[in-house]
């Protein structure tokens, strides 16, 4: 079986340039969105990739010819998008990053109406949109708009809903690491306009990203030892476009992606409001004990941005996100922000006048594994098969993928919406139990 | 018939977006800059409503196939061709269709020189835009786009050394500028304070569609017959949206026949050639200028391609169309209506006379230009049928078939940009011409 390293689907675009990812490719896939928003105004933010720029032309030239208007916001994260395509009421965006995938990668994420991500119904439009060629093309192309402000937006939103009076007071010492990513131009400035010193490591691009892009704890040895020299109280990783948020501990420790969330989490109930919490299928259960604990309701939904951010909206909820790092505040917008990530834990910080690690410990530990195995459909279904014979006893949610619960550990296993690969995540409170299932799945695989 | 697109060293012409748009330039962009040698792209673009979209995704393409990009927007094809002759670049992108109405466009082809291709080096590049074959640069090798403003100083300069520049300046002359809103109109502010014209400009404004057919012609000459005369112009002047060609209005008013636009550069540069490039299409004018000039004329196949390697082959500075066009090689490869232009402007000071005296001892001839639209599968059977009836008048294949007879000559061509029977008669009297049109249309079974 020949894996192509294209890959066309309800996330968008995605593949590798000079390779799968072409011009061509890019231009239809503009064309198909514009032609499945209708005419108006659709930003276009990039990352630092250096392919972005020629990407960004094919773009243009697409939306352009389906009679959209395309604004140019330059090197962007993805949030700042999208809290601007809501507040300036857009049609649309795009976003030209393939968010924690290496440098030679490249992909589109769009965009609609209110800065959302399309949901699986929208999707499938556009991409028989794509698939169908049939593009509602214009013989008069419109103009080009420029927006060089539009961070400033995001910031004066996020600033409105955080005390930083009290972090100004407290002035913590924040080492930042954004990955060369579409963050490097504007969050030293925010951080110090949060009330925080803030010192930034890897800030640009050289011969590719610094690190690889994804913030895990291997990824950020740099970040951890920038901490312990200059002192730190806290450092923070984002990846390449800005969604997802890394926290290291003031012992120079990364605290673990889904401890981000739950820190931010624990915070918002305690100190700001009460509030339902929406997190996805894969999320820690540090989050059921933190529910638990504030008496807040917690809601699961399938894997995705979109999915996490409908529900909150329907149901009213304030906080919530997915454990990969991804921190959503509604009264900023409705998708994952490591900005308002950072504000929220530099607000904990400041009102509760612990250290990061302290604030870690009071949160009971579990242990986590994630594995990715590369899977053809036919396997998938083995996989299930497999699954689900084995794990009879447990409380089975078959959402997204299987997720089946045990009191002493869980484990989730769904396909990937952006590589041919299945995702296995098992967590419990021993590493001996959870270690032995996996080896144990592993095997019959 | 309407959605189809024409591929030829002409350029890659239809109507946008059925037969033209932004996929098809982006690949033609690709396999053009995968056929080029590794180095930098110049483009440039008319005021078309269709160009700025179809100049940006070419842009994307050269860029991923690993040539850098240096952008000049909005700018005459004949500047590009100028500057790509002065510079060290691979070659050269226009979007422009020139002389075709609005929801036509076109991508034109430059070599490294400024040339337009020739007929063996366009049909490599359409070989790779089918086979799809196109150079992909890896993400770190990808081409640098950089946008740039054109050195029109310099263009002005090189323009003053080929012409009496002193003489031009010290006439003062008053001109009528309508360049129809096309790629020109920002460039006669700088062009006639350089030789010190007074400049009353209609159609300048290039966010505006095309105020009429971007040809210049007498049929379109109306406006700028009016406004010469309301303000006492010496000249009047007619471009088309690229700025590839020009006609002219006398200073009485009076429209003039493209035609004659050949014929007075050829008259102005007596004494500095000694030969001149056009085609069987082109009026017989051109050999009456030539022999009062002392040229030796030669007839290609119409098109700027076939006439500039032309000049090159047979070592003729100068060479051009009575569509209006004329290119000077010591100057640029490109046909250049302000080249032009100023070579008449030349011409008028020199002699210190009047538009309408230039032309007087021209010889008075009536010519008819038809157009005949027949779908691109018929055409050639069409030109088949043709050859057999006028095969014993011993005519020219140069170009289609051209007949000369006694008192006119006429040509029946493909066009190589629209799909139509181009028809010219050019004759001494309007019935020799009439009898001749009945007879032709009475020929052609469509």
């Amino acid at each position: 079986m020949r894996i192509s390293d294209l890959k066309i689907s309800i996330s968008g675009i995605r593949g590798i340039v000079g390779q799968s990812l072409t011009p061509q490719l890019i231009l239809k896939f503009s064309e198909a969105f514009s032609s499945f928003i209708g005419e108006g105004e659709i930003g276009v933010a990039q990352d630092t990739r250096p392919s972005g720029n020629m990407l960004k032309y094919s773009v243009f030239s697409g939306l352009l010819s389906c009679g959209a208007t395309p604004i140019d916001m330059g090197i962007l994260p993805i949030p700042s998008l999208q809290v601007y395509v809501k507040s300036k009421k857009l049609k649309g965006g795009i976003s030209i990053t393939a968010s924690h995938n290496p440098v030679e990668w490249n992909a589109l994420k769009l965009i609609k109406k209110g800065g959302f991500f399309l949901n699986l119904y929208e999707a499938e439009e556009l991409l028989d949109y794509y698939y169908q060629g049939k593009f509602k093309r214009v013989h008069k192309s419109g103009i080009i708009k420029k927006e060089a402000h539009s961070f400033r937006i995001h910031e004066n939103k996020i600033l409105r809903t955080v005390n930083t009076q009290a972090i100004k007071k407290k002035r913590p010492k924040v080492i930042i690491d954004p990955c060369g990513g579409a963050a490097s131009p504007y969050v030293k400035n925010y951080l110090e306009n949060l009330g925080a010193e803030a010192i930034c490591i890897n800030d640009q691009l050289s011969d590719g990203f610094p690190r690889n892009p994804e913030p895990l704890p291997e990824n950020i040895e740099k970040l951890c030892e920038s901490v312990k020299k200059y002192g730190a109280d806290i450092g923070f990783a984002q990846d390449a476009d800005a969604d997802r948020l890394a926290v290291v501990d003031e012992k120079a420790k990364p605290i673990g992606e889904e401890y981000t969330l739950a820190l931010a989490v624990k915070h918002y109930l305690s100190y700001k409001q009460k509030s339902p919490v929406v997190v996805n299928l894969s999320t820690s259960r540090v989050m059921e004990d933190i529910t638990k604990k504030m008496g807040v309701k917690l809601i699961k939904t399938k894997v995705g941005e979109i999915n996490v951010s409908s529900k909150m909206l329907e149901i009213g909820a304030k906080i919530g996100g997915e454990g990969n790092g991804g921190i959503i505040n509604t009264e900023v917008h409705a998708c994952r922000d490591s900005f308002t990530g950072m504000a929220l834990i530099l607000e904990y910080l400041a009102c509760s006048d612990k250290s990061i690690s302290q604030l870690r410990q009071e949160l009971p530990t579990y242990k986590m594994i994630k594995k990715k195995v590369k899977a053809s459909f036919s396997d998938r279904k083995r996989i299930f098969n497999l699954i689900t014979s084995k794990f009879k006893q447990g409380q089975v949610n078959t959402e997204d993928g299987i997720r089946i619960d045990y009191p002493e550990f869980w484990l989730h296993v769904r396909p990937s919406n952006t590589e041919p690969v299945m995702r296995i995540i098992i967590e419990g409170k021993e590493e001996k139990l959870i270690n032995s299932i996996y080896s144990e799945i592993k095997e019959r695989l | 018939m309407e959605d189809r697109l024409r591929i030829s060293i002409s350029g890659i012409r239809g109507k946008v977006p059925q037969a033209l748009n932004v996929e098809i330039a982006s690949k033609f962009a690709s396999a053009f800059s995968s056929y080029l040698e590794k180095g930098t792209m110049a483009l440039c673009r008319d005021c078309r409503e269709s160009s700025r979209m179809l100049a940006l995704s070419s842009i994307s393409s050269v860029s991923a196939s690993g040539l850098d990009c240096i952008d000049f927007g909005r700018l005459p094809t004949p500047f590009l061709q100028f500057f790509l002759n002065k510079n060290n670049y691979s070659g050269g992108l226009s979007v422009s269709a020139g002389h075709n109405p609005s929801p036509w466009n076109a991508i034109l082809l430059l070599d490294s020189e400024g040339f337009y291709l020739d007929a063996s080096e366009g049909p490599e590049v359409f070989n790779i835009y089918e086979a799809g074959w196109f150079e992909k640069a890896p993400w770190d090798k990808l081409g640098k786009i950089k946008e740039s403003v054109f050195p029109f100083h310099l263009y002005l300069e090189a323009l003053s050394k080929i012409v009496h520049f002193k003489e031009i300046k010290k006439a003062g002359f008053k001109i009528t500028a309508d360049p129809c809103n096309g790629a020109v109109s920002p460039f006669l502010k700088p062009y006639s304070q350089f030789f010190g014209l007074k400049t009353i400009t209609l159609n300048d404004e290039t966010d505006k569609p095309f105020s009429h057919s971007p040809e210049p012609s007498i049929e379109n000459s109306s406006q700028a017959e009016a406004v010469v005369k309301a303000t006492d112009s010496d000249l009047g002047f007619l471009l088309n949206s690229d700025g590839s060609r020009i006609s002219l209005v006398s200073e009485k008013g009076k429209g003039l026949s493209e035609e004659m636009t050949l014929p007075l550069c050829l008259i102005s540069l007596k004494g500095k050639i000694k030969k001149v490039v056009s085609t069987v299409a082109s009026s017989s004018l051109v050999d009456w200028a030539a022999k009062e000039t002392n040229l030796k004329v030669i007839r290609t196949k119409v098109g700027q391609s076939s006439v500039t390697h032309t000049m090159l082959a047979e070592e003729s500075k100068a060479g051009g169309e009575g569509s209006g066009s004329f290119a000077f090689l010591p100057f640029s490869p490109g046909y250049d209506s302000l080249l032009a232009l100023t070579l008449i402007l030349d011409l008028m000071a020199r002699k210190g006379k009047k538009m309408s005296e230039i032309i007087s001892p021209f010889p008075l001839l009536v010519r008819k230009k038809i157009k005949i639209g027949v779908s691109p599968i018929k055409i050639y059977r069409v030109m088949d049928q043709l050859e057999e009836k006028y095969s014993k008048e011993n005519p020219d294949y140069t170009d289609g078939i051209r007949v000369n007879r006694k008192n006119a000559w006429f040509i029946i061509r493909p066009s190589l940009t629209e799909f139509i029977l181009r028809i010219m008669i050019e004759g001494k009297d309007q019935k020799s011409i009439s009898s001749i049109e009945e007879e032709i249309k009475e020929r052609i079974e469509i």
